[in-house]
């Protein structure tokens, strides 16, 4: 724990010395470091004493400890904060000057520290005080770009979102706490709770899955999450994405731990919610043509994913079947890891490219394959990781959850049906792996869309280092599951409250194997290339065009565009896809709306405003309407009185 | 792993082109047309290697790489199926994702080596394969659960070896579903008739065909092969499904295997003589209609 804090404190000073750039690469490494030895010590079984602060403390004693829950999410922390802040070192270099870029660098820095406090806290208190902070330093780097409106908009709904997230915490702190009648809020303290009365349980579980389902951007609480990823710089986009939405996982997995089973009612809804958010955050990820916004809605998919395991452990939890639950929270703690590494990824490649670019629409670019080659490379390892493929992690932390479900389904009792669930997961990776075709093909592949300012070229080492370490931590989890897969059962073990190594052993034995299997893959992927290369040396290939069906003089406007391609999907989901097509006899183009924000939220806040403006008739500031009102209000008291017929 | 399964592997690897072949042959026998001979296929791959290589000015290495990642992928995903109906050479609880994906990674290699070339019609062609592929997918693993509750395993070699030959008595309305869902699938994964059709010659209304357009030489014919091995690998599905030969012999086993084979190129080639090719928009549906198949499968052995 010590060490723990020791690294926060390096951060923080990190941010502080921001304006000295080797300086704050030192400290921040540092602290990083100095904070993942012990997750990953915790992650492979030791134990770490808890920090007391008591008695003086409100609310109970200030605990702080570091289990394997706290170590999973602190090491996704540590490892993706670092590469971002790094990123974001020369990603905001040019703005020196123009901007506040030191306390850009010093807000990222506050951000990263407060996040590993919030996982880190074991009393109500300060995870709340963590919380908040973590909210406000991101809203404050969403807005760093203030001058555009569309990102103050972001900023104003993200910051009302992630507020009435935290109001809710407040109430589930409050009714959870209030069972016994006592002050103290440590974790402990909540967890040692009498039995609650089957309505406090249900309040208590409903709180906490709307508020931290407002934090993790599960459908139907996502609406702010494309609109501030794709407002923030891209640094910042990728731990938003790759983090900060993870602590409404975190939350979700520690109101297990201390609640105890939850109700089976609130495992199905966790597994329809997953399910709801997998499918349809891909599909509307398809109808994009903002390459951030696009990504910001697979981090709405891979939450489902997440969800999807968080729920079927719930259920196991529920229905008594410690297997299904470990292995569930155990895909659904290293998805978390895997989705970190791998979105993070992919928002620091695209911030790349639209640093050189310009842009963010993906209809515009194409063919930066070859000025911009380890951006393409490591891209491509990024999206054929989220997609799921083997030898990657995605694949590993997917088959976890696979396993769970697919238990599930031969579990017998109610829980049988969790299993049809199966389905839903493998329509999110083949949907997924559509969009990132997309996405790749347009970006990357084929030819220019349009002629660009300035001739795109690669990014300056600084933004392809933490790219190359992102991508090669996503390989290497890919490739040695066998040596993730029992730290994530320990997880899993842990939120579903059974001795480690007890119930997850099917799961551990099928790890090796698995290893095996990865490794062989990877082995024969590279003898194959091998193969091809000493095979194909006769003679030398000659070069081409592209066949144009005879047509010899290509034009970029020929180039099949993200709309086109994603169209026949789209046309498939038609309404639910949140696409607005505009075809005329020349033109064909889509338009993506966000179904929640732009056909539910804003009307109906336009509708109160609007119903606002009507109550402002009853205030026009004329002293004898005031009292007009005053006697209206006596005159309506007294028949009241009158007609409930006695003296109060 | 035994020798024996090795050995199994090798002869499908060998027989695989000639699976297309029985298909095109008997297509051929019932719309009154003596076709190419049934071993076609191995005379255009020999022919194939030994070309020169022409490659678009537009194209990077993912262009090459595409061909050579999808064929090592399926080789690999063969490596999972127990041809002698009991074992295969490699299994692991959940290796059914493995399998999966493995196909997945097949498709993202040739999908993304397609529109590596910049061709609006390689385009076309992409954006028709993932969508077909987000319907046959699901539908895929639906009968893979109903086949994991019959035989009670999370592993290929249990749900279409000895495991399943014991479900069979019990489950037998089951399973006959899950073999029909398969075989639409297979249709519809290795684009023949209703989904697509081979024989076509014009690109819009290609799918397979338009993605490796600009494919050619031996890049070609490692492609054509994977085709051929991919449509061999579902067809071992369906027959494991269908004719479970655990009882049996090694060699019997085998020998009932390719007969199975046999009979399956047989029925796509009947199917390819009888049926036009559904519209585009229509695939959706005959894939979820194939899912709802699967569907009933799973809750017969749910309930």
């Amino acid at each position: 724990m010590t060490l723990v804090a020791v690294g926060l404190t390096l951060i923080l000073l990190a941010g502080l010395a921001a304006s000295r750039e080797t300086l704050f690469r030192v400290l921040l490494s540092a602290g990083c470091v100095a904070g993942a030895i012990p997750a990953l010590a915790v992650l492979s079984g030791d134990t770490v004493r808890d920090v007391r602060l008591s008695p003086a403390m409100p609310f109970g004693p200030w605990v702080f400890g570091l289990d394997a829950l706290s170590a999973v999410f602190l090491l996704a922390i540590l490892s993706v904060g670092a590469a971002c802040a790094f990123y974001g070192l020369t990603y905001l270099a040019h703005e020196r000057g123009r901007r506040a870029v030191g306390a850009a660098h010093l807000l990222l820095a506050v951000l990263v520290a407060s996040l590993s406090l919030a996982v880190v806290a074991r009393a109500a208190l300060p995870f709340l005080i963590a919380w908040e902070v973590m909210a406000v330093a991101a809203y404050l780097l969403v807005v760093l770009e203030h001058e555009r409106r569309e990102v103050r908009r972001a900023g104003m709904i993200y910051v009302v979102a992630t507020h009435v997230g935290t109001l809710l915490l407040f109430a589930l702190f409050a009714i959870w706490g209030g069972a016994g009648g006592a002050t103290d809020l440590s974790f402990q303290a909540l967890a040692a709770h009498p039995p609650f009365s089957a309505i406090r349980g249900g309040m208590i579980l409903a709180v906490a899955l709307i508020a931290f389902g407002l934090k993790t951007g599960a459908v139907p609480f996502h609406f702010w999450l494309p609109e501030a990823h794709a407002a923030a710089p891209a640094h910042v986009s990728a731990l938003m994405s790759g983090v900060v939405i993870k602590m409404g996982i975190y939350g979700l997995l520690r109101t297990i731990v201390l609640f105890g089973a939850p109700a089976p009612w609130w495992g199905w809804v966790v597994l329809a919610l997953g399910a709801v958010s997998g499918v349809l955050g891909v599909v509307w990820a398809l109808a994009q043509h903002d390459i951030k916004r696009l990504l910001a809605f697979h981090s709405v998919e891979n939450v489902g994913i997440i969800m999807l395991g968080v729920g079927a452990g719930a259920l196991g939890l529920a229905y008594g079947h410690p297997l299904i639950a470990v292995l569930g929270f155990a895909g659904a703690a290293l998805h978390t890891l895997n989705h970190a590494l791998f979105k993070s990824l992919l928002f620091l490649a695209a911030g790349s490219v639209i640093h050189t670019t310009g842009t963010r629409e993906i209809d515009h670019l194409g063919g930066l394959a070859r000025p911009m080659p380890a951006t393409t490379a490591t891209f491509l390892i990024g999206s054929a990781a989220i997609v799921g493929l083997p030898p990657l992690n995605g694949f590993v932390s997917e088959w976890v959850v696979y396993q769970a479900l697919l238990r599930g389904a031969s579990a017998g009792d109610a829980l049988r049906f969790a299993g049809l669930a199966v389905v839903v997961l493998a329509f999110i990776g083949a949907l997924a792996l559509a969009c990132f075709v997309k996405v790749v093909g347009v970006l990357y592949l084929g030819t220019p869309r349009r002629a660009l300012a300035t001739a795109p070229r690669e990014s300056a080492a600084g933004m392809i280092r933490p790219l190359v370490a992102l991508a090669a931590a996503c390989v290497v989890i890919g490739l040695v599951p066998i040596a993730v897969v029992p730290p994530a059962l320990r997880v899993g073990s842990l939120v579903a409250g059974i001795p480690a190594g007890t119930a997850g052993l099917p799961a551990a034995a099928a790890a090796g194997p698995a290893t095996v299997f990865t490794v062989a893959l990877a082995l024969s992927l590279f003898v194959a290339w091998g193969l091809y290369v000493a095979f194909g040396r006769r003679g030398q290939p000659a070069q081409s065009a592209t066949w144009g069906c005879g047509y010899p003089s290509p034009t970029p406007r020929m180039a099949y565009t993200a709309s086109s391609f994603a169209a026949p999907l789209l046309d498939v989901f038609r309404s639910f896809a949140g696409v607005r097509i505009h075809r005329t006899a020349q033109a064909f183009a889509t338009h993506a709306v966000d179904p929640v924000l732009d056909e539910v939220l804003v009307p109906a806040w336009r509708g109160v405003r609007s119903g606002a403006a009507w109550l402002r008739h009853a205030q026009r500031g004329g002293l004898s309407q005031y009292l007009l009102w005053v006697g209206a209000a006596v005159v309506a008291s007294l028949l009241y009185l009158l007609a409930v017929g006695r003296n109060p | 792993m035994t020798a024996e399964a090795l050995i199994a592997l090798g002869l499908l690897g060998i027989t695989a082109p000639a699976v297309p072949g029985i298909a095109v042959k008997t297509k051929s026998f019932l719309t009154g047309r003596r076709g190419p001979p049934v071993l076609q296929l191995y005379a255009d791959l020999a022919k194939l290697i030994r070309k020169g290589r022409v490659y678009s000015r537009t194209t990077t290495p993912i262009f090459r790489a595409g061909p050579v990642i999808a064929l090592a992928s399926l080789i690999v995903a063969a490596l999972f199926l127990p041809l002698d109906g009991r074992e295969a050479p490699a299994r692991f609880a959940g290796d059914l994702v493995a399998f999966a994906g493995l196909l997945a990674l097949a498709r993202f290699a040739l999908v993304l080596a397609g529109l590596d070339t910049g061709s609006s019609f390689e385009g076309l062609g992409a954006s028709r394969e993932v969508t077909i592929a987000s319907f046959a997918e699901p539908t895929m693993f639906l009968c893979f659960v109903a086949l994991v509750l019959a035989a009670g395993d999370l592993s290929l070699s249990g749900m279409f070896g000895a495991p399943l030959a014991a479900a069979w008595p019990h489950a037998g309305a089951s399973l006959s579903l899950v073999g029909v869902s398969l075989f639409v699938l297979l249709l519809a994964e290795n684009s023949r008739v209703p989904v697509d059709d081979p024989a076509t010659h014009l690109e819009l209304t290609m799918i397979h065909e338009v993605i490796v357009l600009d494919h050619g030489g031996p890049d070609l014919a490692l492609i054509l092969y994977g085709g051929a091995l991919k449509l061999t690998l579902f067809g071992v599905l369906v027959v494991s499904v269908l004719v479970p030969r655990a009882g049996l012999s090694g060699l019997a086993a085998l020998a009932l295997l390719f007969a199975g084979l046999g009979v399956v190129a047989l029925a796509v080639g009947v199917v390819e003589s009888v049926m036009a090719r559904v519209r585009l928009v229509r695939v959706p549906q005959l894939l979820v209609g194939a899912a709802a198949l699967a569907l009933v499968a799973t809750i017969l052995q749910l309930r």
